[in-house]
């Protein structure tokens, strides 16, 4: 189903990058590495990263993959893609600094990461459902392994080399556009709106027992 | 007497089955979620998530590969004997739950939460969790394996102490945001099931949100009229947001809300919600008194 969409060539050039609209569904073939929360807080806390040629592999794939080893070849059992706006205390740093052009994940990220986006000429691409089973037969190679026996095999670094890898859609663009913006604020007002219909004024407070800045009921 | 082999071996069935196969009434959900969805986006999240679940089933990976917390819900009757005592389901939970983890149906997702040290078989203090509870039947077992992905609970779990003034207004509202705060980018994996617990203490509070959505058939209906009012209430609340399948455009938000409730202190409202993911990842395995052991994803 993926083979009507645009296919991405990792490394991800800058006007490629800037070409993309939110909401358009991609696949990407080529070279890209994982991390998760140890990745964005050892890099920057600690100055650690893994011995990887970020110019040549541009792609930062949030996951925590489930692998096996198979008569000592590294295998992908299944890779969902995880949460990637649990990473935005780093995200930003760590886009510019590795100039990273297109992160892959889940949900999506917040504005400090947008506008690292936009500077480097980089997208978020969220997954589309839970793709974790087609994901890990789209691994062609699993390249290298970082960091494995100290943090484990979810948290380490793992190069995949993919291939039509995805469908994932443009929820970042390198404008610094969120796809999700002003679909949270349609829900939002939605959401006062059903509470008014259920009774519920839009100034109702819960009772507040802070002392301080406490509300008047 | 169940033996403690059995126990063992029924609970390493019930994750193997609960990691790779979805349960009936949540897949059923989903078709009826995708029968109504119309944004190209939100029909797309249910396909892939409807084919992965069939590749899974096909021995081609897991339902979800954030296999999550390792919880175990365990009722007993009243003339359940087991080998080594009551004391022993937790040894049998921890060799299981290494044993489907050493096999890869389980991620090594558990550390330690100082440290952040992963031993590699999500097994360490406290986890896998066991919950035991006695419902005064015969003399069997029965064991749902519940591995709970991290997105429902990290970005799905809210309480809050209301009180007696703060009326249903004071629940609806916290529901509501709560459930739109979880869902927004798809962060609780919606169409989600959300537990909502009102009463009791704080922490009874949170587990009857999370039995209501992990253990309940997907849209049963509470007995008390209350209750089920307040579902009811919830429910078409959520349908109305605007939001739909893993945060897109849609209408399935959420695919049930399961409201329960306890008595609680004169003074106090507390209320909790918990979300279960699309995948509603959850299997049973009903053990009799003389070691003959049934797997069902049937809940009904």
């Amino acid at each position: 189903m993926s083979a009507l969409l645009t296919d991405l060539r990792l490394p991800l050039s800058e006007e490629t990058a800037r070409g993309l609209a939110l909401g358009q569904m991609v696949t990407v073939s080529g070279l890209m590495f994982t991390g998760r929360s140890r990745f964005h807080i050892r890099a920057i806390q600690d100055n650690v990263l893994p011995p990887i040629r970020f110019d040549e592999i541009n792609a930062f794939f949030h996951v925590g993959p489930v692998m096996r080893q198979v008569g000592g070849e590294w295998q992908v059992v299944s890779c969902e893609p995880t949460s990637s706006i649990r990473f935005e205390r780093y995200g930003p740093d760590v886009v510019r600094r590795l100039k990273l052009r297109a992160l892959l994940g889940k949900t999506t990220m917040g504005p400090g990461t947008a506008k690292a986006l936009a500077e480097v000429g980089g997208v978020h691409l969220s997954k589309i459902g839970l793709c974790g089973n087609a994901l890990a037969r789209r691994i062609k190679k699993v390249h290298a392994g970082y960091f494995v026996e100290e943090l484990g095999k979810t948290e380490a670094t793992w190069v995949f080399e993919v291939e039509r890898f995805g469908p994932f859609f443009v929820d970042m663009d390198a404008r610094g556009a969120n796809y999700f913006e002003d679909l949270d604020r349609a829900a939002r007002e939605r959401m006062a709106e059903q509470l008014e219909r259920l009774g519920v004024p839009r100034d109702y407070a819960w009772t507040s027992v802070s002392g301080e800045g406490c509300e008047a009921q | 007497m169940i033996e403690r082999k059995t126990i063992e071996s029924a609970m390493y069935e019930a994750v193997k089955l609960a990691a790779t196969r979805m349960p009936p009434d949540v897949l059923a959900a989903l078709r009826r979620a995708l029968d109504e969805e119309t944004d190209p986006l939100a029909r797309r999240h249910l396909e892939v998530s409807l084919d992965n679940a069939a590749s899974a089933e096909r021995g081609e990976g897991l339902v979800c590969a954030d296999t999550g917390f390792p919880l175990f819900f365990v009722t007993a009757g009243a003339g359940t004997q087991l080998e080594g005592g009551f004391g022993s389901l937790w040894p049998a939970a921890r060799a299981a739950t290494a044993r489907a983890t050493a096999e890869a149906f389980l991620r090594p997702t558990m550390v330690d939460p100082l440290s952040r040290a992963n031993p590699g078989d999500n097994v360490g203090p406290g986890m896998p969790k066991v919950e035991l509870r006695f419902d005064g039947q015969g003399a069997g077992l029965e064991i749902v394996a519940c591995p709970k992905g991290g997105g429902s609970e990290i970005f799905g779990t809210f309480y809050r102490m209301l009180f007696p003034s703060d009326g249903e207004a004071g629940i609806l509202k916290f529901a509501l945001d709560s459930i739109r705060e979880g869902c927004y980018a798809g962060k609780i994996c919606p169409p989600a099931i959300v537990g909502v617990g009102v009463g009791g203490t704080a922490d009874l509070c949170m587990k009857l949100a999370k039995e209501a959505a992990l253990l309940r058939p997907v849209g049963s209906v509470n007995p008390h009229p209350a209750a089920a009012a307040l579902e009811a209430k919830l429910f078409a609340a959520c349908r109305a947001l605007g939001v739909g399948p893993m945060g897109a455009r849609g209408v399935n938000a959420v695919m049930a809300v399961h409201v329960a409730t306890a008595v609680t202190h004169t003074a106090a409202l507390p209320v909790a919600v918990n979300a279960q993911c699309m995948v509603g990842r959850r299997w049973k395995a009903v053990v009799s008194a003389d070691n003959l052991v049934r797997y069902s994803g049937d809940f009904q």
